[in-house]
C-alpha cells in the first residue's frame, strides 16, 4: 500500500507483479475559463506550499494542457486535497494513476 | 470602486453604493442556491460542489458524503463574513487577512456562479454597451474580475512581504 513516505515512481519505471493497490492516486486540476490565471497560482501556493515558479508552472499546465496533476498520495490524502481545492473554486478531482 | 491595495497588515478598498448594493444581490442569491436542498441538478451548484471523483458513481457518491456538508458550511461561514464587513451603503473596506481570505473565495464563487450562468467561455469579451440585461450581467462579472483581481495581487504581495 502506498502510504506518506512510499517512493514515487516514475512513469517508466517497470515494476514487477505490481498490484493495483500499488499505484498512488492522484489529485488533478482542469482548466476553466472563469478562474484568474493569478488566482490560482495563488491557491496552489496557499494549500500545497508551492513556491512561485512551481505554483506557475502547474498553472500554466493546466492552462495549455486542459489539466494538471497537483499532488499524489493515498486515496484519503487526494480526497482532502480536492475537497480543499473545491472550497477555493478550483475545478478538481480525484483518480488513481494511470 | 478603488481596487484591493495592501495597507500595513490590513487590505483596503472603496465600493460606490450601487456596487455594494450589487454585491448585497448576489450574495442572497448564492446563499439561496447554497441552502436550497431541490437544486442538485443546477449547473452553478454543479460548479461550486463539483463531483470529486469522474467515472466511478460510488467513489463520487462517497466523496459527497465526506465533504459536502463542510464544503457548503465553509462557503457559509465565508458569505457570512463577506456580508458582515461588506459596506451596506458603500464606502471603504477593510479587511484582515482572514477577511480577506474570505472575500477571495466568495468573489471567486459569484464570478463561477455568473460565468456558469453566462456561459462564459475563453473568447468572451467584455459588453461593448448595456443593451441587455445579460450585457449587464457580463459587465457584473468583469466588475467582479477587477475586485477579485486586485485582491489576490494584494495578497500575493503580501504574501512575498512576509518571506
Amino acid at each position: 500500500m502506498g502510504g506518506p513516505l512510499a517512493p514515487a515512481r516514475s512513469p517508466g519505471t517497470v515494476v514487477e507483479e505490481e498490484s493495483d493497490l500499488d499505484r498512488p492516486w492522484v489529485t488533478i486540476v482542469w482548466d476553466d475559463p472563469v478562474n484568474l490565471m493569478t488566482y490560482v497560482t495563488y491557491v496552489f501556493q496557499e494549500l500545497f506550499g508551492y513556491d512561485e515558479a512551481k505554483a506557475t508552472e502547474l498553472m500554466l499546465q493546466v492552462h495549455h494542457e486542459g489539466r494538471a496533476v497537483v499532488s499524489s498520495g493515498p486515496r484519503e490524502r487526494m480526497e482532502h486535497d480536492t475537497s480543499r481545492l473545491h472550497a477555493y473554486g478550483l475545478w478538481a478531482s480525484y483518480q488513481k494513476d494511470t | 470602486m478603488k481596487p484591493f491595495r495592501r495597507k500595513g497588515e490590513e487590505y483596503v478598498a472603496r465600493l460606490d453604493p450601487a456596487e455594494a448594493g450589487i454585491v448585497g444581490l448576489l450574495l442572497d442569491q448564492l446563499e439561496l442556491l447554497l441552502t436550497d436542498e431541490d437544486v442538485e441538478d443546477d449547473a452553478v451548484v454543479a460548479r461550486l460542489l463539483p463531483e470529486g471523483h469522474r467515472g466511478d458513481p460510488r467513489l463520487a457518491a462517497e466523496y459527497r458524503d465526506l465533504t459536502r456538508a463542510s464544503l457548503v458550511a465553509g462557503k457559509a461561514d465565508d458569505l457570512a463574513t463577506v456580508r458582515a464587513t461588506l459596506p451596506a451603503e458603500g464606502g471603504a473596506l477593510r479587511l484582515d487577512a482572514e477577511q480577506a481570505a474570505a472575500w477571495l473565495r466568495t468573489t471567486n464563487d459569484l464570478r463561477l456562479a455568473l460565468g456558469t450562468r453566462l456561459d462564459i467561455s475563453a473568447d468572451t469579451e467584455p459588453p461593448a454597451e448595456l443593451a441587455s440585461e445579460a450585457d449587464q450581467q457580463l459587465a457584473v462579472y468583469y466588475w467582479l474580475t477587477a475586485v477579485q483581481g486586485s485582491l489576490v495581487d494584494s495578497l500575493a504581495a503580501g504574501r512575498a512581504g512576509r518571506r
